[in-house]
């Protein structure tokens, strides 16, 4: 029994090691480029927050509550300026 | 083809529409065809979509923003009140916002956006539309009668449609493609499910709306679109126009009425020069409509010694547009 959770913590460890060689990398990719879109979708639904009417306010509205806490950091990334170093990251 | 002929030989043709320009007879129309098959045994709903809607106005009733108005047996009549829709409306979405991340008051950004988009153009014909589909989804009416907006309103209204319909498919398709990248991520990180996507659901729930109302403004079998016009050029250059424009959006042309035609007989009797010059005028372009629009014109309605305001008129309006069948 106990020799099998071992066995178990052992495989287990060897995941993680893999993951984090090869995987991390990918679901942090994947995770970003969601993150964008993201905030294309905002932008998209609730462009006249920033004063960019782009279509159509009254069902926008519906999908407003969903976005609240994004709306800061959307703002925030929209409105940056932005040069070279952005590239990188 | 006469007007009661085509309605009874089109049972399935349940939504009516009447559209023109302004001030020709839309509404008296709606009112009479309500009324007639409302005499024929139909549970009717004639609506207005205009935010000047003149509803209570014919029927001598103040119906506005009261929701459907019970004029007669099977007659119901209802006005939609834009504003009011729309402030219940930001109502439900500041609840909603206070109910999900349980605050006591709307972030002030959040709240001036949602005032913001209530100032928005397009926002009082949006929530019209929106009412319009909660009206015709429902389904508790054998006809459902849509008082339409001035030509201009009217196209707008059901471009509306189509515009959204894209919207929706542009956004959905993004959601879905940001839905695949959160899987990948969470498949890497063995994670066993992703978080529901709620904005998924909600703009299908939209799409699903918006589909259901344009749906029924386009579909041949249920629905039919009557012009009404006046024997004068002015008329019959924009009734081109719109019926060419309307084509375009798949709306179901189901024939023209021509209104405001004064009766033959008095010819014969002594009636000064001005109206004989009138009559003239009429006859002249009468013969321009058939031509232009041929046998889709369905019906010549003259007009009356007095406005056309409560049951009565309504009464007498039917009977000239429908043909007396008693």
């Amino acid at each position: 029994m106990s020799d099998e959770e071992k066995k178990l913590g052992f495989f287990d460890n060897v995941k993680s090691v893999l993951y984090g060689m090869a995987g991390h990398d990918m679901a942090r990719y994947a995770l970003k480029t969601r993150g964008s879109m993201e905030h294309l979708f905002i932008l998209i639904t609730m462009g006249d927050l920033l004063g960019i009417p782009i279509l159509p306010p009254y069902y926008s509205l519906r999908l407003l509550p969903y976005v609240v806490p994004q709306i800061s950091t959307w703002k925030r990334r929209m409105l940056r300026e932005r040069d070279l170093t952005d590239a990188l990251a | 083809m006469a007007l009661a002929e085509i309605f009874e030989k089109n049972p399935n043709r349940r939504y009516i529409m009447f559209g023109g320009k302004g001030g020709l007879g839309k509404t008296t129309f709606s009112a009479a065809a309500a009324y007639w098959l409302a005499k024929k045994g139909f549970k009717v709903l004639v609506f207005s979509v205009d935010p000047q809607a003149s509803l209570s106005d014919i029927f001598e009733r103040n119906i506005f923003g009261k929701g459907p108005v019970e004029i007669m047996p099977n007659l119901f009549a209802q006005e939609i009140d834009a504003d009011q829709r729309i402030r219940e409306y930001q109502g439900e979405i500041r609840q909603k916002i206070l109910d999900m991340y349980g605050l006591d008051q709307v972030p002030e950004e959040i709240e001036n956006y949602i005032q913001a988009a209530a100032a928005e153009p397009a926002m009082e014909e949006s929530a019209i539309f929106d009412e319009v589909v909660d009206i015709v989804v429902s389904g508790d009416y054998d006809y459902y009668i849509y008082d339409l907006v001035p030509l201009g309103h009217a196209l707008y209204y059901l471009s509306m449609a189509s515009v959204y319909d894209q919207w929706i498919d542009k956004i959905t398709g993004l959601r879905e493609e940001m839905a695949e990248y959160g899987q990948v991520a969470s498949v890497m990180k063995r994670e066993k499910e992703t978080e529901e996507d709620k904005i998924l659901k909600e703009l299908q729930y939209i799409k699903h709306r918006i589909n259901a109302s344009s749906s029924i403004l386009t579909d041949k079998e249920k629905t039919a679109f009557y012009f009404v016009l006046i024997p004068e050029e002015m008329i019959i250059l924009d009734t081109k126009k719109a019926a060419g424009l309307f084509a375009k959006y798949d709306v179901p042309l189901a024939g023209y009425i021509v209104n405001r035609v004064i009766p033959e007989e008095l010819a014969s009797k002594n009636i000064p020069d001005y109206l004989r010059n009138r009559m003239e005028m009429q006859k002249k372009y009468l013969a321009e409509i058939k031509q232009v629009f041929g046998n889709d014109v369905l019906t010549n309605v003259p007009e009356f010694e007095r406005d056309i305001t409560g049951l009565p008129m309504i009464e007498r309006v039917a009977d000239a547009l429908f043909g007396v069948d008693k």
